[in-house]
């Protein structure tokens, strides 16, 4: 009877299915397709010339540059919202906290802005004169700083946005999975006379293991594709000081219109974000749980 | 003594998430009650409060900045968009949700793909189809590539809900003669009303934010969207601080509305819809 009933026929493939997936082809599949095509091609997308852009891609100092500026920013965002997130959810799971509703609330707020917005909001925080952070340590005597034209600190400096604006995600993430874990483990953990910081060590991190590792995946993935922030608040400078490789290839394919090589640095991108997740995926444990 | 101790950690515990939540909200705050200022109060003082509250910032920006091309094509992408996500996605999630069929591992795994790739590697080539087909600089240009790059996280939403309905309800539709769209659409969808919701939510969220496609894909000034519009408006105006700010207030305060009212939708499906990735 089920299998009469739920048989998909051919009509409805037709009339539903088939559009759907025409335009998800046009505009997803086809272009991740001529992606790997174009990057075999050269810059005015002639002459096919195999792996030479790959060759070059290799030996492009910039883009490694890129590529060790987006760790700085995977590492740092990994500590900034993954690791804050997850204390401050555990602060919150305290009965002494008062306004629960209203912190996670607030914290949350800026994960609906527009990247583009938060990165502008900061180019003004940041601002020599008159900006929110040099005023604000200055109550502590403290020297206004260039913060986003030194080209040794502006990789430390276009985190904090990004760690300020998804915060509030990881922390509700956490929210909701402490929330999973049952009460009666919590309670037998204080019953023992737990503490805290114990019944975060041997309760919540170990029952939180799964939700740690998807907040961990998107955080990575996440950081490694950075652009809008990057793109408002420097561009990529001074220099190659806060350059990321979505940056980079941007760079290449619209503003210098390298198509074959903007190409082969988006692949190369793709490439080692993929490799990173795996490795950590690896690290974490994910692999053998077949997630 | 041990009380006392653990009275001082408690009202510490306080303080700290509080500051953390202030420093979480103040820059919002901040550049809501900045917008309000003039550019002469700004600068004589960072972080007052306005003395006397003023919108000439809005009306500025509305005469210099081809702000109304931009708040209309925003909403325009917008409008036309977000119901089409809605609409395909549910389809195509009821299909994955519902039927067994042939290469529907492999399909299943071409949504999947579009959750994991970086979107900005299809910057080129979505770029070049669009040249050559003459698609680039249109007031629908931005329309295809905001359907389909939001298709995949809206399917597994709809399919992890559509998965809890039981069968026994369409099960009991057809034997009662209810075609296969009546199902679809009278049964089936009504039941997903909260589902629809949320995504619908999200969408909006996304595809008003969105930057990077539209500052490629678009280059006339008549359909930047407001994040675009922004990064031009930003470059132009250098100097005028307080006019910048409420550009940036007008661009957040749709979201800002947006998630006032839906706080709960927002984080629900932002966070099983995170699980799921």
């Amino acid at each position: 009877m089920n299998g009469t009933l739920f048989k998909l026929k051919a009509n409805h493939i037709l009339k539903y299915l088939f559009p759907v997936l025409l335009i998800y082809s046009v505009a997803v599949l086809i272009p991740l397709v001529m992606s790997f095509v174009y990057s075999l091609f050269d810059d005015t997308g002639t002459a096919f010339i195999g792996l030479q852009n790959y060759a070059a891609l290799l030996k492009d100092s910039v883009f490694w540059i890129s590529f060790k500026n987006n760790i700085i920013l995977v590492v740092f965002c990994v500590v900034g919202q993954v690791g804050i997130a997850f204390i401050v959810a555990a602060l919150l799971n305290t009965k002494f906290l008062k306004m629960r509703s209203l912190h996670r609330l607030a914290i949350f707020l800026p994960v609906v802005l527009a990247p583009v917005v938060t990165g502008y909001l900061w180019t003004i925080i940041y601002n020599y004169r008159f900006g929110l952070l040099n005023w604000f340590i200055g109550l502590f005597g403290m020297e206004p700083g260039l913060w986003l034209d030194d080209p040794e600190k502006v990789i430390y400096m276009v985190s904090i946005p990004l760690i300020w604006q998804y915060i509030g995600l990881y922390l509700i993430i956490f929210l909701a999975g402490m929330q999973n874990i049952p009460k009666e483990i919590s309670d037998a953990a204080e019953i023992d006379g737990a503490n805290w910081f114990q019944k975060n060590l041997y309760v919540n991190i170990p029952m939180l293991k799964g939700v740690t590792q998807v907040a961990l995946m998107l955080c990575i993935s996440g950081t490694m594709k950075t652009f809008d922030h990057i793109f408002v608040m420097t561009g990529g400078g001074p220099g190659t000081g806060s350059l990321v490789m979505a940056q980079h290839a941007y760079n290449n394919a619209f503003l210098m219109s390298k198509t074959g090589y903007g190409s082969a640095v988006s692949i190369g991108m793709m490439i080692l974000s993929a490799t990173i997740i795996l490795v950590t995926m690896k690290l974490i444990g994910m692999s053998d749980k077949n997630v | 003594m041990y009380k006392t101790g653990a009275k001082i950690v408690k009202v510490l515990t306080n303080i700290f998430v509080l500051l953390f939540t202030l420093s979480a909200i103040f820059p919002v705050v901040w550049m809501l009650y900045t917008s309000l200022k003039t550019n002469k109060e700004f600068l004589a003082n960072t972080l007052s409060f306005p003395i006397a509250p003023t919108l000439i910032n809005y009306l500025n920006t509305f005469e210099v900045g081809e702000l109304r091309h931009a708040l209309f094509s925003s909403v325009f992408n917008t409008i036309i968009t977000v119901p089409l996500i809605v609409f395909f996605s549910f389809i195509l999630a009821y299909f994955f949700a519902r039927f067994k069929f042939r290469g529907k591992g492999i399909l299943f795994g071409l949504i999947l793909i579009g959750m994991l790739v970086p979107l900005h590697s299809l910057l080129v080539p979505l770029f070049v189809q669009f040249k050559t087909t003459g698609m680039l600089d249109n007031r629908f240009t931005l329309i295809l590539p905001y359907i389909a790059f939001n298709l995949p996280l809206s399917v597994f939403l709809f399919q992890s809900f559509i998965k809890e309905i039981p069968s026994e309800i369409e099960e009991a539709a057809y034997i009662d003669g209810s075609s296969f769209d009546r199902t679809l659409f009278r049964i089936i969808l009504p039941i997903c009303m909260p589902m629809v919701a949320t995504v619908a939510i999200l969408n909006v969220l996304h595809v008003w934010n969105e930057f990077p496609f539209a500052l490629v894909l678009n280059k006339s000034p008549e359909f930047y969207t407001l994040p675009v519009w922004l990064t031009f408006f930003n470059g132009a105006y250098t100097t005028d601080y307080t006019g910048k700010i409420a550009g940036l207030m007008i661009t957040s305060l749709p979201t800002i509305i947006l998630y006032m009212f839906f706080s709960k939708r927002i984080i629900q499906g932002m966070t099983s819809g995170s699980v799921k990735g």
